[in-house]
């Protein structure tokens, strides 16, 4: 799959499709990936595809990244979650389908830290998302990288993050207060998971805005719950659970759990998932006489 | 003075010992899975096996908020009090020797054109006991920054892990009246020591040329800089665990009728560190914050205070989500 992504990655750049190619290499050590901008084609032997290509590279499609913007039209490389990232920033009219190359990666799988990786790949140390993934065949993609899989997720989803939901879901209100206001305490406000996220591409984050300070910038209880909650607030029918913020996290806060139990709201809610579709808006943007108002009590 | 070692066991009586006085013991333990500096209470929280605490110890002497004053608005004044600093006495273990090296630094600042009594006060209550490295990853480099798992610098007392003791070196007089205040849990006698890990100096790396070329003012606009931080994404999780950083923001936080000013950490990775109220940002682009962060480590600290702003630690490539590694901005600098 190397090869094939390396030519193809050639290819688009000397025929001047695109100017940059986002995508993986190694760092200096060859022990974890990384990624990379390649504007040379000579340079295109330097990409790798393996089971460490952890990073959600449609992060660097976003505004914030005007100096990547401004190298020219990018074609990215991008599996299949990621491309659902691609897919809710079209939906947002962040840019357009063309605006962008994307080379879908068949995959089969990553770490869910590069730390874990000991060479092999085993279940155990793959994230939630790809034990019920159904978009290892690229769903949108101009050239897709590997053969076809035929891996099926299963029918009820497995893994960690749902043991997890299914558990605190089932205790009181007050003890999953307690769970989440004792995750939070850890939370230091460095905002890398906002950073990570391609989804929070506000240029201005609420957090930012002080005149009123919306959210107090102290890692305190308050400000940090506020600040949590606030950011699970604006990716609610947005989030694809890539799962790149809780990896981001230096603090180890489970994210991922906050991230799952809101798709599972809107999808029972509104009947969606974010990131299939590229022509259906989310949910949140639009309004339909068929809303549900059951919230309203 | 004869040779010291404190047995393994003894660390329970030592956490004793100190808890017993009021003091605050911190040391590595394994929280949300992962190894953390933390308050800790009994000698089975202690982490065995880690390479380096997660977080820096810095928390304990710069917190990552804190209040350092009260205000309460009258009718066409405002009432702003002092508060007391709030410094227990601390015993930092199982530090390793890369990261007390990055204390002269922190003194240096917060001793710079202003006494900040919140951190010279908390630093000097807190005794530092480090704990040579026995292992090692791939993001270590102290060698490279010349420090070495032997290195003492900013240590009060300097262990060895040896079998089921350790060997123990006192290192000031901080330490000296450490060892007499608890000389009960201290044995005399001798231990083989363990081997140490020792990272493989960077051979590509020369911090001379390194701070050469920082020197010299045409390399700002290098375009070299934009290449190689590109993947940046300004998330300053580096700046939060690196022991040397220490960057921080004053805010206000209340009611209209009273509050508190509040002294929190800030990162110069975020665009809003150097935002002025005009709407002009002096450094736009991402790879001008790394710039700066870099041009800190090995300029703007070794030239101001002659100390260290890289103890060489390895926590910012650790925990980087694109593992912008600083050892190869280091190695192509060195060119
Ligand atoms: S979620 Fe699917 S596409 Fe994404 S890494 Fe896992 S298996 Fe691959
Ligand atoms: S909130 Fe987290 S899981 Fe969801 S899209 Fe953003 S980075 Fe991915
Ligand atoms: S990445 Fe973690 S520690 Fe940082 S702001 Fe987000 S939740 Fe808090
Ligand atoms: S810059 Fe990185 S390696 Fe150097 S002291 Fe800070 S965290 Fe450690
Ligand atoms: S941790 Fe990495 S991505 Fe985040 S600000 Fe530091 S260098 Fe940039």
């Amino acid at each position: 799959m190397e090869n094939t992504l390396r030519q193809k990655a050639k290819g688009l750049l000397e025929s001047g499709e695109v100017k940059v190619v986002i995508g993986y290499g190694w760092n200096r050590a060859k022990t974890r990936t990384t990624p990379v901008f390649i504007t040379d084609p000579a340079e295109a032997e330097s990409l790798v595809w393996n089971p460490l290509c952890v990073n959600n590279l449609s992060l660097y499609l976003t505004r914030k990244f005007k100096e990547i913007k401004a190298l020219g039209r990018p074609a990215v490389v991008a599996k299949g979650c990621d491309i659902k990232n691609i897919v809710v920033l079209m939906t947002e009219g962040q840019f357009k389908r063309e605006d962008v190359f994307i080379i879908g990666m068949t995959c089969s799988g990553t770490v869910y830290r590069q730390e874990l990786w000991k060479g092999e790949l085993t279940p155990n140390i793959m994230p939630t998302k790809c034990h019920n993934c159904d978009v290892r065949n690229p769903h949108v993609a101009d050239f897709v990288v590997g053969e076809k899989t035929n891996f099926t997720p299963p029918e009820v989803p497995t893994g960690m993050v749902f043991d997890k939901i299914k558990e605190l879901d089932s205790k009181p209100q007050a003890d999953r207060w307690a769970f989440w206001v004792k995750e939070f305490s850890r939370c230091v406000k460095c905002y890398a998971c906002r950073q990570v996220c391609s989804l929070c591409y506000c240029e201005r984050c609420i957090t930012e805005k002080n005149m009123p300070q919306w959210i107090e910038t102290s890692a305190h209880p308050r400000g940090n719950l506020s600040w949590n909650l606030t950011r699970a607030m604006h990716l609610v029918g947005r989030c694809t659970f890539c799962g790149e913020c809780e990896r981001a996290c230096p603090v180890n806060i489970p994210l991922n759990l906050i991230n799952q139990k809101m798709i599972g709201v809107v999808k029972e809610a509104f009947d969606f998932k974010s990131g299939y579709d590229e022509k259906t808006h989310p949910p949140m943007i639009v309004f339909s006489p068929d809303d549900k108002e059951n919230f309203i009590k | 003075m004869a040779d010291k070692i404190l047995k393994k066991e003894k660390l329970g009586a030592l956490i004793e010992s100190v808890t017993g006085k009021g003091g605050r013991f911190v040391a590595p333990t394994t929280d949300a899975h992962q190894v953390v500096f933390k308050k800790i209470k009994s000698a089975d929280e202690v982490a065995g096996d880690y390479i380096l605490a997660r977080n820096s110890f810095k928390e304990f002497l710069f917190p990552q908020t804190e209040v350092v004053a009260e205000f309460t608005m009258g009718k066409d004044s405002v009432d702003m009090r002092g508060v007391e600093v709030h410094a227990p006495q601390t015993v930092v273990f199982g530090a390793r020797p890369c990261e007390a090296a990055s204390l002269a630094g922190m003194r240096a600042l917060f001793t710079w054109d202003f006494v900040d009594e919140f951190y010279t006060k908390r630093e000097e209550n807190t005794v530092v006991v480090t704990v040579g490295c026995t292992k090692g990853d791939d993001a270590c480099f102290c060698t490279t920054v010349n420090l070495s798992p032997e290195s003492t610098e900013g240590a009060d007392v300097y262990l060895r892990e040896a079998g089921d003791s350790y060997t123990v070196k006192v290192i000031s007089e901080k330490g000296k009246k450490f060892l007499e205040a608890h000389a009960a849990v201290f044995g005399e006698g001798k231990a083989k020591e363990d081997a140490l890990f020792m990272p493989e100096k960077i051979k590509e790396v020369d911090l001379a040329k390194v701070s050469a070329r920082l020197k010299d003012k045409g390399h700002y606009d290098d375009p070299v800089w934009a290449k190689l931080t590109r993947k940046c994404i300004g998330c300053g999780a580096c700046t939060f665990v690196c022991p040397t950083c220490r960057c921080f923001d004053m805010v206000d936080e209340g009611t209209a009728f009273e509050g508190e000013r509040r002294k929190n950490w800030d990162s110069c990775q975020y665009d809003t560190f150097t935002l002025h109220a005009s709407g002009h940002n002096p450094r736009e682009h991402q790879h001008q914050r790394w710039r700066n962060r870099f041009m800190c480590k090995f300029h703007f600290y070794p030239e101001k205070f002659s100390s260290k702003g890289c103890v060489g630690c390895g926590r910012c490539i650790r925990v980087c989500p694109v593992r912008l590694d600083i050892t190869e901005v280091m190695v192509e600098f060195s060119k």
